[in-house]
């Protein structure tokens, strides 16, 4: 069996292909525009990121674009593997006493892991 | 563990799966009442090691770009060793394990270790929690 296909083609009349077109330039600008919110949002400090996923329908920013690969970009942050680190002074949970990173790590290594509850 | 802003407060972004564990926490509207969330982080979680606050303009998140979690590992002297990538996706304990396996050696036998998984690392304040 051999399949014909120039009768698998659909003709399409001049104003259905110009609509066509119309519709994927609109989808293409809204994917671009909506793919722009959301790095924008990514480079915002996070309350305002925040917002803006709020109010994203669902699972939508997910699944249409690469979100982890924007969002490892977005988040790298300036420091580097061999960069000193930033000194801090913060207080224990318990507000009894300051602890300095530069003080505590003098003679050990020191981890931060960076976190909340929700 | 460096105690950060909230990730997903309830009048900003709030997850379902939050709702499900009764977790659901507003964002703190000055220093006391984030301590105070911090605080049940630290005790429901049951997270050992010394944590520290970070102050209500958020400066040594900033300085760490370490929302909504990440993991750092400071050498002796004061150098970043360990970065993970940002969290969720990157945050990877058994990143750290390695990493720190490298910087101060592979764990002793003889460190102290409690019921929840924590390992102490020799005579160090730092306690790490090891994967389930």
């Amino acid at each position: 069996m051999k399949w014909d296909r120039s009768k698998l083609r659909i003709k399409l009349s001049p104003t259905a292909r110009k609509w066509l077109s119309v519709v994927a330039v609109v989808l293409v600008v809204a994917y671009v525009a909506f793919g722009s919110l959301v790095w924008w949002a990514m480079n915002q400090p996070p309350e305002t990121f925040g917002r803006v996923m709020a109010k994203m329908p669902g699972p939508v920013p997910f699944l249409l674009f690469p979100f982890e690969t924007f969002w490892m970009k977005a988040r790298a942050g300036t420091l580097q593997v061999g960069s000193a680190a930033p000194d801090f002074s913060l207080f224990k949970l318990d507000k009894t006493e300051r602890v300095q990173l530069s003080a505590l790590n003098k003679q050990q290594p020191v981890v931060l892991v960076f976190g909340s509850y929700t | 563990m460096v105690y950060i802003t909230e990730a997903h407060p309830s009048d900003v972004w709030q997850m379902q799966s939050n709702i499900k564990d009764n977790v659901v926490f507003a964002s703190p509207k000055n220093e006391e009442e984030r301590a105070f969330i911090a605080g049940a982080c630290v005790r429901k979680l049951g997270i050992k090691f010394p944590s520290v606050l970070d102050e209500f303009g958020n400066s040594t998140e900033r300085a760490y770009t370490g929302w909504p979690d990440r993991i750092y590992l400071i050498d002796a002297q004061g150098r970043v060793v360990y970065k993970s990538k940002p969290g969720p996706f990157g945050f990877l304990p058994d990143e750290l394990s390695t990493a720190l396996a490298k910087t101060v050696g592979p764990a002793k036998n003889n460190e102290a270790t409690d019921p929840h998984g924590a390992t102490q690392i020799s005579d160090n304040q730092i306690l790490i929690r090891e994967n389930p």
